[in-house]
């Protein structure tokens, strides 16, 4: 029943936002409102994508109560691996395993990262705020030292790397990974033991331990995920920007954590849904757009936002006491 | 709030649609940063003269996604130019090409991008810019002591940065020309002031003789500056720097106050960006060029004063 309303009002939120965004929408020259375009519509599908294939990841580790505060980083990492290995590895190898072998290569990188925070978070029984903040610093050193701080351009040539580029950077190829990253973490948590798991020790990790819930490794697990969508989301950065580049991804945890928090999952985790966060990033795609649309200025757009942000969580928290 | 804040964005949007305006959309790379805060100020003035035209900037931040949904939403207002100050080249490339294609005239500022997606690119050359500071330090070490050599440090910017590694390109080719010219340190100090100090505080402690500090940016240049009068050192060599910008915060101004030597002026490259962009909106028949370099200038002591008046904006 909570969680139904909790729900609703992200929802409400959203329309109300979309509601706005449609009626104050300038119009273009043939008179239609210019957010309504197609065009315009997947272009916000296609700029949240990112930030939100991370906060799916992210709402898992908010649920346990922890954070992760790499995923930046861990971004930047799988992007500039992704484009070494299109450009300067493998020389011999045929373009679809070429390509395959480097977003593997990414992507298996950065989820191992993801692991170790895991590992140090369960094992060492160290805030995760604090293990995370550490691999955010020493991933985007890593990230800087493989690349030597150069931006490894992926060109618009004829070649493998600029066909990578080509077709990762297509609108219905990063929005569909989006849609099936949702739909995937979704299932993951509303309709599997690994999901109940991720939300129990959240709640209560001492009952979830009497209960002998595996809290170590549904821990190593969640932050692996956290590492696989960045690393991920690393490899669309790459196509959509056509570069490997180490600087990439700078304060997007913050973004992140911010679509987790506005879709109605609180920090201290336990309560919490995918269909919220997926409500939270919308909103602020939505929110960015109308904003840019009307030319809003940028700094007064920031002021918007956090206003938004707290209005946001201020309203949830309300309801949740009085229910 | 959200019906107050809906109304006020409402009422805004109805009165820019009364008059017809033609609207130059201006996507810059990063407001933080003094230059570009310039650029921003330049530009805004100098449209302000033409009562038909209205500007709109956008602040990406410093990051390459949010540059590329900026300039997606400018494409979808159509405004009748788009000017870019793209981040960095590869990742604008391909949304200008779009702008291109939907028939937007598209200024590229300062920065290149991988493919000419646009109608003019109006920028500087900073090999060139290191060239003339190089020069600047050979004639003033050979002031010095009857013949060219000497001690250098120079002040590296952030690494991988196109204007970091041609500033010190254009100069290295000249000091390579002297065998007696050495480079002692080159500690790297991302363009921040701050950093700059603190690396030089470093080098002064392991270097005994130094007679040029050379920043790749005034404020690095300042930094060193800072860092060797705290040891009172600060009379045993020059500090030259590059940038320039007017203003009481500018590198002209450390001119005017004796703490540089000299500074070269990158140019902000929004005059002429302007004039063109004018051109296109108002002229039918104008054919932009493709290519516009606007060449550098050195300030001294001597034409500091001048050049403060003439790149100071606002007043």
């Amino acid at each position: 029943m909570l969680d139904l309303l909790r729900r609703a009002q992200s929802l409400a939120a959203l329309s109300g936002i979309l509601l706005l965004a449609i009626l104050i929408s300038p119009r273009a020259a043939d008179g239609s409102r210019i957010f309504l375009q197609p065009g315009n519509l997947t272009d916000i599908l296609r700029q949240i994508s990112l930030i939100g294939i991370i906060a799916l990841a992210m709402t898992f580790v908010i649920l346990t109560g922890g954070i992760d505060l790499s995923v930046g980083s861990l971004l930047a990492l799988s992007t500039t691996l992704t484009a070494m290995a299109l450009t300067r590895a493998w020389p011999h190898a045929y373009y679809t395993s070429h390509i395959l072998g480097a977003i593997l290569a990414a992507v298996a990188v950065s989820t191992l990262a993801g692991a170790l925070n895991g590992a140090i978070v369960s094992a060492l029984r160290i805030q995760p705020f604090i293990v995370t903040l550490a691999s955010m610093i020493g991933v985007r050193g890593l990230a800087k030292w493989l690349s030597s701080n150069e931006n490894i351009d992926i060109g618009f040539g004829r070649d493998l790397a600029a066909e990578f580029a080509a077709v990762f950077r297509e609108k219905a190829i990063v929005i569909g990974s989006y849609a099936c990253a949702a739909a995937l973490f979704w299932i993951l948590l509303a309709r599997t033991v690994f999901g109940r798991h991720v939300r129990a020790i959240g709640d209560n990790e001492k009952a979830a331990q009497y209960a002998g819930l595996p809290i170590r490794r549904t821990k190593i697990w969640v932050y692996s995920l956290s590492g696989l969508l960045s690393g991920f989301a690393g490899v669309l950065y790459a196509a959509e920007n056509h570069q490997g580049n180490p600087n990439a991804g700078v304060a997007y945890e913050l973004d992140a954590i911010a679509a987790v928090v506005i879709g109605g999952t609180p920090l201290t985790g336990g309560k919490g849904s995918i269909s919220g966060t997926i409500m939270g990033t919308l909103i602020m795609g939505v929110l960015t757009n109308m904003l840019r649309l009307n030319n809003v200025d940028s700094n007064v757009e920031m002021m918007i936002k956090a206003v938004i942000i707290v209005l946001a969580v201020a309203v949830q928290r309300g309801r949740n006491s009085i229910s | 709030m959200a019906a107050g804040l809906g109304a006020a964005l409402f009422a805004t949007s109805c009165a820019s649609g009364e008059k017809k305006q033609l609207v130059v959309a201006f996507s810059q790379a990063n407001n933080a940063e003094p230059y570009r805060a310039a650029q921003n100020a330049l530009m805004a003035k100098l449209f302000s003269q033409y009562a038909d035209v209205k500007l709109v900037i956008s602040d990406a931040q410093q990051d390459n996604s949010r540059q590329v949904a900026q300039v997606e939403t400018f494409i979808r207002q159509k405004p009748g130019l788009l000017i870019v100050a793209p981040n960095e080249r590869a990742a604008l490339t391909a949304v200008m090409g779009q702008a291109m294609e939907s028939k937007i005239p598209v200024i590229c500022l300062e920065r290149d991008i991988l493919q000419p997606n646009y109608t003019s690119y109006v920028h500087s050359d900073n090999v060139a810019i290191g060239r003339q500071a190089g020069m600047f330090i050979v004639d003033h070490l050979t002031k010095k002591y009857g013949r060219p050599k000497g001690q250098i440090v120079a002040m590296r910017g952030l690494l991988g940065v196109e204007g970091e590694i041609n500033r010190e390109r254009g100069a290295k080719e000249v000091f390579d020309q002297y065998p007696e010219i050495k480079i002692i340190a080159d500690p790297v100090a991302d363009w921040i002031q701050a950093k700059a100090k603190d690396r030089m505080t470093e080098v002064l402690r392991a270097q005994p003789r130094i007679d040029v500090v050379y920043g790749h940016n005034d404020p690095m240049a300042v930094g060193a500056y800072l860092a060797a009068k705290e040891l009172n050192r600060e009379k045993e060599m020059i500090f030259v720097g590059v940038d320039g910008l007017g203003g009481p915060a500018g590198g002209i101004k450390k001119v005017m106050d004796g703490i540089l030597a000299a500074t070269f002026v990158y140019p902000l490259c929004v005059d002429k960006a302007v004039e063109i962009a004018n051109r296109i909106l108002h002229e039918p028949r104008f054919n932009a060029d493709n290519d516009y370099t606007i060449d550098s200038i050195m300030v001294t002591p001597e034409n500091a004063a001048q050049m403060y008046e003439k790149f100071t904006v606002g007043n």
